[in-house]
Formats: C-alpha cells, structure tokens, sequence
C-alpha cells in the first residue's frame, strides 16, 4: 500500500490532515471539533452533545430534510459522537461522492439552530437520557466517573442530566457554538481515496468566511476519589461494579505501555482477569482498559456478579490488580497482549472508516502523524520495563469501585 | 451435502481472515444452549492434538483478534453456530487446527461443565439488565410456533437439568460435516486454504439433524410489565423468504423505510415528532423464512403515539414508494456492498452466510446487478401484491399500551 500523509493549515486556523491510499475504495472524512463535555460549565451540562444532534437541523443552505436526504442520496455511512474531550462528524462515501459529502459536512459546521428544531429536538435527547437510564451498565459508568474524577472536568457528564436539558436554552447553545467551533479548534480529517487539490480548493471556498476565537481548555491535576462505594437499586437483577484508577495521559509515553498492561490484566479473553472470575463461573463479565485522555489519564474496569458473589468477585478482582502492581507480568503475557492489540490495530486501520477515526484523535492529541505501521512498531517496542514504570505510581492502590446492587 | 463447503475470496490490500463454521445446531433444536455456552467458554481442542495446541491460550498466542461466539438474536443464531477468527495470514494453518480441534473433538470433561453452566446461568440473569435485549429475545417466542422462538439463552429450568452426558450427547448428534460451512476473506491463496481444510476435514464423518420447519403464530400483541425508564416496543412481520422472487424488492423497500436519516421511519418517529431517540426496522433471514423487525423505544407517554405511527409506516409500504426514495435506498445498499467488500471479515461472513441459507455464495457483482436490474415498477408491483403485514407486538414496560390494529 502506497499510503501518503498530507497537512496543511488554512489561513483562518483551520487544519487539514489526510492519509491518502490510491487503492481504496472509499474516501471518509470527518470533522474533529475539540470539545466536548469537559469544556462546559455547570449551567450548560449537556450542550456538547446536544448541539451535536443539532448540527444535523440544517443551515443557510440546506433544511433539515435536506441534510438527511442529501447524506442518503450519497449512500454514505455516517454519524456524529460526543465525547468528554472531542465532537466528530463524519461519513464514508465512494470516492467520485467524496467532493459533495465534504460540501455537506463543511456547510453543516455553520448551523442554523433554529428554535422549533431545538425544541423538538430536546425531547429526542429526553428520550436518550431514558434509554441510558435503563442500562444499569452505562449508569454505574456515569456515576462513577463523576465521583473518581472528583471535581476535574472529565467527570462531566456527556448526556447531562433531564434537568440540565430541560432547562438549556437555544441562546446558551449559540453562545457555545460561536466560543467552540472555531475553526482553529477545528480538524478536517481525511482518509482513503480522495484528492488533495481539490479538497483544499473546496474547503478553503466553503470556509473563508468562518472566523477564528481564542478558545482554551483547562487541565486542573486530578485528584481522584478512591475507596468503595456502592448505591441500591431494587430493580437490578445482578450486581453492576465500575472501577477506576489513575492511568497516563495520551501524550504520555508511557500510554502504550498503559494499554497493554490493561491488556494483559483485563482483555475479553485469556486474560488474568478472564481466567480468575469468567473461567471460573464467577462473573458473566470482568474487565480492565486505559483510556489515555488529553493531560489525564485512567485504567476502567467493568464486572458483573450475582448479587451473593459480589464481595468474593470484588475481592479477587482487586487481588488480580494488586498482584500485578506488586509482582508485575512476565514476559510471556506481555508478548501475547502486544500481538492482540496489534492485530486488532491493523484491522481497524483496513478501511478509510476504520483509519479516520484513529487519525484524527490521535492527532488532536499529539499534532503529528502516525501509521497504523508506526503504531504496531510502537506496541511491538514497548518493553515490560515501561510497564514497571507505569506500576511504579502504585495506580490500583488508588482504585475506586461503585457498584450498583439489587439490595 | 457429502462434507463441509469451502469458498474465498480475495481482497489484494489486506491481510486478514475470519472463518466462521456455521455448524447446524443451537436454540433451534432443544429449549437449552448450555452446549452453545460451552463452547463459548471452552472449547479447546482434544487429547489427538499435541499439547501446544491443547493451550487454551493459543489463539491469543497467534495474535488472534478472537471471536468465538454463538451468534444470538436475529435469525442466523437461531440455526448455527459461528466460529470466527481474525488473523493474520501467516497464522492460517495453526489457526484453522485449532479451530478444526474445537469444533471435531472438542474437551467436555466433567470438571469444566459446572463453571460452564453458571456462566449461562449468569447471562440469562443478566437479560433482566438489558431490557431491548430481553424484548427481542421474548418477541422471538411470541412470534414463531416453531422452535426458532427458543432464546439462546436457554432456560433457568432447562440449564439446571443439563448434565454432563446430555451435553456429550447434544453434541454428538449435532456437530457434523452436514451443512457445515467454511469461509475465508482475505489475502490468501484458494489453493492453500482448500489444502489446509482438506487435511483438516476431508475425514469428517456424521449424520448430522435436519433443519426443522418454521411456523409463526397469528398476529398479537402482548405487554412484558417491568419498571423501566422507558417502554421497549418491539414488532415481527412475515417478509420474503431468502433467495425467492422479491427478496431484493424487499431489501430496496426496507431500505426506503429505514436505509439511513432521511429514511421514512427516522424521518417520521425521531425527526418530525421528536418520539424516540432509537427507531429502526431490519430483515431477518433464517434457512427458508424472511421476516422483519422493528423497534422504537420511547417514554410511557409517548408510548401510544409511538406504536401507532411506526405501525402506520410499516403499513403505509404497501402503497408503495417514490422514484427519489427508491434511487435513495438503492444508492444506500449499493454503497454499503462496496465498503464491506472492503472489510474481509464482512465478506467471509457473508459468504459463510450466503451458502447456509442459499445454498451458493454470491459476488458483489451479483448482488449489485439484481439491485441495480429493479425498476420503481417492479417494486411497487412487488408491495401492492406481496407486502400486507400481520404483526407480532411485545411491548416492555411500567404500563401496557393501548391495543393497536395488527392487520
């Protein structure tokens, strides 16, 4: 595969990156807005994501229909997600439809937000609130992660609360708007089979009249909460425990190490974690990842129990972190963790979909390019000793765990 | 059918490979899967293998993104049994051995049978968490007369009477070469993997069961009481049985109902009325039936409008649609040919899935032409004579809905 990095920032601060592949049979772009729901304050929780579902309501140029419609006649395959630190727009489309899927997309950074929209569509978002509140597994996820952050803005919550929503008005969201999506707190995103000239042409067309703002994020120190806490909830069936502990940074070296020491803890299958509570019967799911975020970073983890095992599951869980915090890994796990994730980098990096994604996270993170190649070379370079150096700050003597329990 | 069917496919870039096996077996045949969960959790080779292949750690050894599942929900669980792997290439032969192991002579000792069955246990308590996923497995049993309304879960009473020796003997009578199928997608040699399978297979003997005959039940609706948040609403209708006259109008017309945003039920249930966050309608296929499903969730107030208006547009169909929405839908499906073609995995599951239901795989360029060939005549034609629905609804819930017309 002849694959081809390309960058370029224009004049209004808006910066285009793509990984250009001749041979694919798809071109994906995506707009990367860095905000999300650790950028709000208080008054406003929720306006992220919201405003996400009100970019698809129209703008100048097309109406609501329109914008469904047009993204259907592309036979595109698209979306938007909300995270604490970044909102994405984004479609895959054949490559003779990439020029008009860019149009679409870069004319619906610059919505209408019109207040009949907004209103139907704040029951929409009444309605997802609901549907997450049914999912003891998200929940506990929700709560948790509120009371390990302990006051940093990552514990926001992305969907807010009904009444934060309830009563957000359209002119708190436009305000929002007009401080965040700056084009210079923008990134144009592209991957597979498209042309660069023509996309610069386009976009610098399309955007010459977007202006740029100062905008900034805060990275307080995280102080995490730790110890054992739990909440009833008589409806429940099984025990729900989320855990936490303080992991590494996205920029921080050490965050492959963090991914694969996760790995070998806490992965799906033939993991330790795998073999103590799921082998055994005990758990009918037990897991650990780390999740690098901008500055900050953290190890989570996830069991569900029966409510008569859940202190002997919690127990053995702990006892699999601790183990692992004293005594470390050995050699042999840790070479089978660095060929899994390396297997299941390469296959997220087989379609310009899959490849859009990574590219333009890691690149709000880091500001420079990395292969899917430089990336497997990078796990297959991690050493146990860098994961000696994670272990060295003692992470799982911080943990957190929540659990929601029937009684 | 004489021994297991081989088919590959080729996709130059990548180098990736899934085999699913789709072994005859599963809910249709008896109210249990304790067996299916065994070998989700176990299976791991025989005492005929050398030790190293025995490791039940081998796959990951390999650098296995792995996904050894029953496959549940929808149709195709309802019949088979998948085993899939990915990989990468040079990894074929080892793999495919241990896989061939698991599947012929597969380790049900005494010893791994009780973690095995609280492990079912444990996840059939856990549907009582998940309650779409609780819906559909309950709408299935109230839609079909025949044992394909049997969950993969199993049952409370039926996993308590398993033993050791009925699973020997559930799996003795299942597991055969008979309609047992072999799929490869990636980059790979059709020459090399027929070798391989050959010598891994070709010896495979056993009578194997017969498929049993569908039958539904007439159309109902029925309320599942629990305190949620929000009430699930789900609906089964009879479609065209795969591989007959209008199974690809059918796909075209599902496609206009819900091929993407601008698609008639998002368009109508979330955009215009604001009623739900989740709405979709998909086609289910099992070995000689079609049918489809649908799905809304939505809060208790807005429970009745809900169910009225996705039921007026499931309805609305047979008065057949438009030339733009067809273009639309017919755009929708070329494309998303396209970019799973890009995926191997995509492609050998669908291989695997055409031959089961089929009885031949199709090329993209089959499927592609038999789209493209329809006319807004043929489709119209195909709705107003064919497409009358009679549905199966199960509400879930605090309350149950008003009674809607069924047919």
């Amino acid at each position: 595969m002849s694959l081809k990095f390309q960058e370029t920032t224009l004049d209004n601060g808006l910066k285009i990156i793509g990984e250009h592949n001749p041979q694919a049979q798809s071109a994906a772009a995506g707009y990367f807005v860095n905000t999300g729901a650790r950028d709000e304050t208080s008054d406003v929780a929720g306006v992220s994501h919201f405003l996400e579902h009100m970019m698809f309501k129209g703008t100048a140029r097309r109406t609501p229909e329109d914008i469904n419609r047009e993204f259907d006649e592309l036979g595109a395959n698209y979306n938007a997600y909300t995270s604490e630190e970044r909102t994405v727009y984004y479609g895959a489309v054949l490559p003779e439809r990439g020029e008009k899927l860019l149009d679409l997309l870069t004319d619906m950074m610059r919505p209408s937000l019109r207040q009949s929209d907004f209103d139907i569509e704040k029951n929409v978002i009444l309605e997802e609130i609901a549907m997450y509140e049914d999912k003891p597994n998200f929940r506990v996820f929700e709560i948790g992660n509120e009371r390990f952050y302990n006051g940093h803005p990552l514990g926001n919550s992305i969907l807010g609360s009904t009444d934060s929503i309830k009563t957000l008005e359209r002119e708190q969201m436009q305000a929002y708007f007009e401080k965040r999506y700056a084009p210079n707190n923008m990134l144009l995103t592209l991957a597979g089979n498209y042309d660069w000239d023509v996309v610069l042409n386009q976009v610098t067309g399309l955007t010459q009249d977007w202006q740029p703002s100062e905008t900034t994020r805060t990275y307080p120190d995280l102080k995490s909460q730790d110890g054992v806490q739990s909440l009833n909830d008589k409806t429940l069936a099984r025990v729900h425990t989320a855990l936490f502990a303080p992991g590494v940074s996205a920029q921080d070296d050490l965050r492959y190490a963090a991914a694969i020491l996760a790995s070998c803890i806490g992965d799906s299958s033939g993991s330790r974690l795998y073999w103590s509570l799921i082998d055994k019967g005990l758990a009918d799911s037990a897991s650990l990842s780390h999740d690098s975020a901008d500055g900050v970073g953290s190890f989570v983890g996830y069991v569900s129990s029966a409510p008569e095992n859940f202190e002997k599951v919690l127990a053995i869980y702990k006892e699999v972190l601790l183990e692992v915090e004293e005594n470390g890994l050995d050699s042999e796990e840790w070479a089978r963790a660095q060929r899994k994730l390396a297997t299941s980098l390469t296959l997220r990096g087989e379609t310009p979909f899959g490849r859009l994604m990574s590219l333009g996270a890691s690149y709000l993170y880091n500001k420079d390019y990395q292969s899917v190649q430089d990336v497997i070379s990078a796990v297959f370079n991690t050493s146990l000793d860098e994961a000696t150096k994670v272990l060295a700050n003692k992470p799982f003597s911080k943990l957190y765990t929540l659990s929601m329990r029937p009684e | 059918m004489p021994g297991p069917k081989f088919s590959t496919t080729m996709s130059p870039p990548f180098y990736r490979l899934q085999a699913p096996g789709g072994l005859p077996g599963s809910a249709t045949f008896e109210r249990d899967d304790t067996l299916g969960h065994y070998f989700k959790l176990r299976g791991r080779g025989s005492s005929s293998v050398p030790p190293h292949i025995l490791s039940p750690q081998l796959p990951i050894e390999l650098g296995i993104a792995r996904d050894r599942r029953v496959r549940r929900g929808g149709g195709a669980g309802k019949e088979y049994m998948t085993f899939s792997a990915s990989l990468l290439a040079e990894s074929l032969a080892p793999t495919l051995e241990l896989y061939a192991a698991i599947v012929r002579r597969p380790h049900l000792d005494e010893g791994e049978f009780e973690g095995a069955r609280t492990l079912a246990q444990q996840e059939l308590e856990s549907l009582q968490d998940s309650p779409t996923q609780q819906l559909f497995e309950a709408l299935s049993g109230q839609y079909f007369a025949s044992p394909h309304g049997n969950s993969s879960y199993g049952t409370h009473d039926g996993l308590g009477a398993m033993t050791p020796a009925t699973l020997r003997s559930g799996y003795e009578r299942r597991f055969s070469p008979r309609g047992a199928v072999l799929s490869v997608a990636g980059g790979v040699s059709w020459e090399s993997v027929k070798a391989i399978a050959e010598k891994l297979f070709a010896d495979w003997q056993g009578a194997g069961t017969d498929l049993p005959k569908v039958s539904v039940h007439a159309e109902g609706q029925a309320h599942l009481e629990q305190a949620t948040q929000q009430v699930q609403i789900g609906v089964a209708y009879e479609a065209v049985m795969p591989g007959a006259q209008g199974w690809y109008e059918n796909a075209l017309a599902l496609g206009v109902l819900n091929g993407g945003m601008g698609a008639r039920l998002f368009s109508e249930v979330r955009e215009k009325r604001g009623l739900v966050y989740s709405v979709a309608a998909v086609s289910r296929a099992i070995r000689g039936f079609g049918y489809t499903l649908a799905y809304a969730g939505t809060t208790t107030e807005r429970a009745d409008e809900t169910l009225s208006v996705l039921l007026g547009e499931l309805r609305r169909l047979s008065e057949g649609v438009s030339e733009e929405e067809l273009e639309r839908a017919r755009t929708g499906l070329l494309s998303k040919l396209v970019m799973q073609g890009e995926s191997s995995g995509a492609r050998a599951s669908a291989l695997a899935r055409d031959i089961f239901l089929l009885g031949e795989p199709r090329t993209i360029d089959e499927i592609k032409a038999a789209l493209t060939a329809l006319s807004l005549d043929d489709v119209n034609s195909y709705l107003s004579k064919h497409y009358n629905p009679k549905f199966t609804v199960l509400t879930l819930g605090s309350k149950p809905l008003a009674k809607a017309a069924l047919a």
